[in-house]
């Protein structure tokens, strides 16, 4: 029965979805989306780490904003629409994590803004910065978290070409991946 | 595999993250992506222009 209903069949991308996403030369498309969204990253990231209360006075800035979103008001909707997600915040509150989440939000903004703008595992950087923009938006704050975070995912998707006017152009061919080690690993294994 | 080389190609893109560094510190949203970009496609260029030309190499 599951034979009839399942099949061994790999199903193909369109072309157009092999062009947009695996192709060279739409490389220039994604090397603007991808320094617009690392630029944002990397603006953000920067302003705390040389900004207060982030990589000083013990996260004051990250403890402020957790106070605020965890308040449920008693008109109106709460920052926060899951419980759990509250429920998280406040474990992390109560035990003071913001002292070094702080930095762990600072430096990784900044992280990801810069390994985007140098193309560098691009898409494992997209990956990162969805993440927060995921979690933020969790958080109750929109701001321009939306159109990054789709963004990002399209960067994912064109993990191949996204990084290719940057680093990836030289990292990938020589990484590989795990179903094809590239030129670094072929060589360690020849000796 | 030539060790001077990718110490060159290392620190020009070490480069252009220091010029993305100092654009962001300089805290122009707009006037500083432009030499963000720039710094991005010499960097890429010159890099590309290596591997091919004086590694021939193409990808």
């Amino acid at each position: 029965m599951i034979e009839r209903l399942f099949r061994e069949e790999q199903l193909q991308d369109p072309r157009w979805y092999q062009f947009l996403f695996g192709n060279i030369l739409m490389s220039p498309l994604w090397l603007v989306a991808r320094l617009y969204l690392g630029w944002q990253w990397l603006q953000s990231g920067w302003g705390k780490v040389t900004g207060d209360g982030w990589l000083n006075e013990d996260g004051r800035a990250l403890r402020t904003f957790w106070e605020r979103i965890v308040v449920v008001p008693e008109q109106g909707r709460p920052p926060i629409t899951f419980g759990w997600y509250r429920d998280f915040i406040n474990f992390m509150l109560e035990r003071e994590w913001y002292t070094w989440f702080a930095w762990l939000i600072a430096l990784g903004e900044t992280a990801v803004g810069i390994a985007l703008i140098v193309g560098a595992f691009t898409a494992i950087a997209a990956l990162f910065g969805a993440t927060m923009n995921f979690n933020f938006m969790l958080a109750g704050s929109a701001s321009t978290n939306p159109v990054l975070f789709i963004i990002a995912i399209l960067m994912i998707l064109a993990w191949k070409t996204a990084g290719y006017i940057g680093l990836d152009r030289w990292l990938l061919p020589a990484l590989g991946t795990p179903w094809q080690p590239g030129r670094l690993f072929r060589l360690i294994q020849a000796r | 595999l030539n060790v001077w080389l990718l110490a060159a190609g290392v620190a020009a893109w070490v480069g252009v993250a220091i010029v993305a560094i100092l654009m962001a510190e300089w805290g122009e949203p707009v006037l500083g992506f432009f030499p963000m970009l720039a710094a991005v496609l010499v960097a890429w260029a010159v890099g590309e222009y290596v591997t091919r030309v004086v590694w021939g190499q193409r990808s």
